[in-house]
């Protein structure tokens, strides 16, 4: 099975997650989804996504001047944002017990 | 691997990066922007932490980017923001089409306003000419002098045949969607210029004219003899003196103002006031300045006025005239002219 689609249904509520705790810029998500393991993360999927949650209104967005490079434009979750992951969180719960149960037979 | 380069330089990044944003650029300028504010940086920082990487084809690039931010793909036959308008037209006229179908009460408005279409477009045609007219000095009144007339037939033959979609070119749909939206636009300030000026040719405007504290450069028409303008009144008493501060009104109280347009006879009247501290114009005769227009545009007083005309408008056209015979007898002098 290919990750990557896998990915694609469960990108935005990554993200989500990787910035409930501190804010970050487009790469810096990046990098952090690829520490925790999805590795096969494309940033250009990533940066859209931001975008996109950002347009939804699930992201706050500030730019951080920088001193020796380009500014950077960082990403903060809000409190809808945070409703959404909440939310995601029990749908990924359900789903994920409901195939692993499916998948592996065993109770759920 | 021997063929990747350790290090990217920073001119591809900035050439990778303007040919994802060309790839974007049937987008909006402003989404371009901030779908790609930062791509330079973030480049750059993901490039130094993974030597083995090399830049990715930009186009993909452009298009996973899109994809992500939920955006449309790329419509490879007309880019740019001419094209990108025309697209959101059609699909608003497709979305008001829907609409249409779907509400009879919508469907039978629509139906009335089709019937009235052929007036729309005398209406632009008309606000063609007027704003043509406007170029050529016009600015008052709903109707035309002479050659505007045809102009204004012409254009009129032109907007119908458009709107019967006759006499089509390519590109054409494009110039009548915008023309029509500038008609929407300047109709309603046209037609209040229009009236306004309109007004402005009866005594009402004349009043306010007069009365009002309207500047020295202020216009308006006022008399007229024959149909040229007057710019100064000369009176003159039964015994045949001049006369000065001769008010004139006409039966309903109205103030006799002057025509004053310097631009059409170079004279410049300035008013006179009353004990009320308001500045009049029909008080005559008027003191006129003659007036010509600099190098620049700009209304200046002639340097050098011929003086024989300088002494007729101060002391008028006669120093005196024929005493009037009998005041009794006035009436029937004034109605022998006629017989």
């Amino acid at each position: 099975m290919d990750a990557t689609q896998l990915l694609k249904g469960v990108l935005d509520v990554a993200v989500l997650a990787v910035v409930e705790d501190e804010d970050g810029y487009g790469y810096d998500v990046v990098r952090r989804l690829r520490a925790a393991g999805l590795e096969e993360v494309g940033d250009a999927s990533v940066y859209g996504t931001l975008r996109r949650l950002y347009t939804a209104g699930a992201l706050t967005s500030y730019v951080v001047p920088s001193e020796e490079g380009p500014h950077r434009k960082y990403y903060g979750i809000n409190a809808q944002g945070r409703a959404t992951l909440e939310l995601q969180r029990k749908v990924w719960a359900e789903f994920s017990a409901t195939m692993n149960h499916l998948l592996t037979g065993e109770a759920a | 691997m021997n063929t990747v380069t350790p290090s990217i330089e920073s001119t591809q990044i900035a050439e990778f990066a303007q040919e994802v944003r060309a790839a974007l650029a049937d987008l909006p300028a402003d989404e371009v922007e901030d779908l790609t504010d930062g791509l330079e940086a973030d480049l750059t920082e993901s490039l130094a932490e993974d030597l083995r990487r090399t830049l990715p084809e930009p186009v993909a690039y452009a298009a996973e980017l899109r994809q992500a931010a939920g955006l449309p793909a790329a419509d490879r036959a007309r880019r740019g923001v001419l094209a990108g308008m025309t697209r959101t037209c059609t699909q608003a006229r497709e979305h008001v089409a829907e609409a249409v179908r779907r509400h009879p009460a919508l469907h039978s408005v629509v139906d009335f306003l089709q019937v009235l279409r052929p007036l729309w477009w005398l209406v632009r045609a008309w606000l063609a000419t007027w704003l043509l007219a406007a170029f050529g000095g016009m600015t008052t009144g709903l109707w035309f002098d002479g050659a505007f007339w045809a102009v204004m037939v012409a254009l009129a033959v032109v907007s119908v045949q458009w709107g019967r979609r006759r006499w089509t070119f390519p590109g054409l749909q494009g110039v009548v969607v915008a023309g029509n939206v500038i008609s929407v636009v300047l109709l309603l300030p046209v037609l209040d210029a229009a009236l306004d000026g309109g007004a402005r040719g009866d005594y009402d405007a004349g009043y306010a004219d007069g009365a009002g504290s309207v500047g020295p450069s202020g216009t308006g028409q006022g008399l007229s003899l024959d149909g040229q303008p007057v710019e100064n009144v000369y009176a003159y008493d039964a015994a045949g003196n001049r006369l000065t501060g001769v008010q004139l009104f006409d039966v309903d109280g109205r103030p006799l103002v002057p025509y004053r347009d310097v631009d059409m006879t170079q004279l410049l009247q300035t008013p006179a006031m009353l004990e009320t501290g308001a500045k009049v114009y029909n008080v005559y005769p008027l003191p006129v300045t003659r007036m010509t227009r600099d190098e620049n545009g700009e209304l200046v007083p002639d340097p050098s006025p011929d003086p024989d005309k300088a002494a007729a408008y101060a002391n008028g056209p006669f120093l005196k005239v024929p005493a009037v015979q009998s005041p009794a007898a006035a009436p029937e002098v004034v109605a022998t002219p006629n017989e």
